[in-house]
């Protein structure tokens, strides 16, 4: 006898037939934030960086995000048809990472004139005077009408620390994502965002504190 | 110490683990499961008079946001043991 589909059977399905939508929408969405961000890069001095990278959230990834948006992060057997992965925000992802931090908020104006309609969706700081840890919208674009697009603005050192993160720790092992929740690890999480914000901002008082070092620095630049 | 810290340290002292695969805090003694959404957005007197109340009855206890339907609690029972 056949044994009866499970939930995630039924997702990966959902998950490759939408495949090629969420590849293209990747290609779209990418290509529309480099060509709007050009004039920003083209005025960047020497020390300054932005980046524009964009990822495909793989199959299983997909799966393990959805099934821990649900309260103790299981799926409810008897409400199958409930799940869908395009519930999801972010199979298709574009993120920009922005060297110093007073970049982000010219690059986040750009691109919320570029994308009008979209949900603006901020990563929350620790606490609720933070200031955001990272712009972020999602919505649909012409690529497809099924799966939404995703774009993060995010500081360089924030940005790369969640790079080497989730390489490192959550890749691996998807599973593992439920440790960052736990409330110790956000403590830690904490601690080393802090740090980085703390080191970014420093350099930036130590530029605008000595202008010499700017004008030395714009006579090489642009790159 | 922070507010999270402090919550950790209420929980552990209580003999609580953390499951990272299903985001909760249990107690297999005690037949207790906290959400980590729960957790979060309780107050610290609040966790710790949900810990000390008494639980009844065989099954499994669970202090979610949004209570959670019979399907996943039986499904987290399993998993809990």
């Amino acid at each position: 006898m056949m044994e009866k589909r499970t939930i995630e059977d039924r997702l990966r399905e959902e998950y490759f037939q939408l495949l090629p939508d969420i590849r293209r929408v990747a290609e779209h969405v990418e290509t529309e934030v480099r060509f709007c961000l050009l004039p920003i890069s083209g005025t960047l001095h020497k020390y300054e960086r932005l980046v524009v990278s964009s990822r495909v959230k793989d199959c299983e990834s997909a799966l393990d995000s959805l099934r821990r948006r649900q309260e103790g992060a299981t799926f409810d057997r008897d409400q199958a048809t409930l799940y869908t992965l395009t519930s999801l925000n972010d199979l298709a992802g574009v993120r920009v990472l922005a060297f110093p931090r007073n970049r982000l908020t010219e690059v986040d104006r750009a691109l919320r004139d570029r994308f009008p309609a979209w949900q603006a969706d901020p990563v929350p700081g620790f606490d609720e005077s933070d200031s955001p840890l990272a712009f972020k919208y999602h919505g649909y674009c012409q690529a497809s009408a099924q799966v939404r697009g995703e774009f993060q603005i995010v500081s360089m050192l924030t940005g790369l620390f969640w790079q080497v993160e989730h390489s490192a720790i959550y890749k691996p092992d998807p599973r593992l994502r439920g440790v960052a929740r736990s409330l110790v690890m956000q403590q830690r999480t904490r601690e080393v965002l802090d740090t980085l914000r703390a080191f970014e901002e420093e350099f930036e008082n130590l530029l605008r504190r000595d202008p010499f070092i700017i004008h030395s620095i714009s006579d090489h630049s642009p790159e | 110490m922070g507010r999270v810290d402090r919550k950790e340290q209420i929980l552990q002292q209580a003999g609580y683990a953390y499951s990272f695969d299903r985001m909760i805090y249990f107690n297999r003694k005690s037949k207790k499961a906290f959400s980590v959404e729960f957790v979060e957005d309780h107050s610290e007197e609040e966790l710790q008079r949900s810990i000390s109340e008494e639980a009844k009855g065989e099954h499994w206890h669970f202090y979610f946001n949004s209570p959670p339907s019979e399907g996943v609690k039986s499904e987290l029972e399993s998993v809990l043991g």
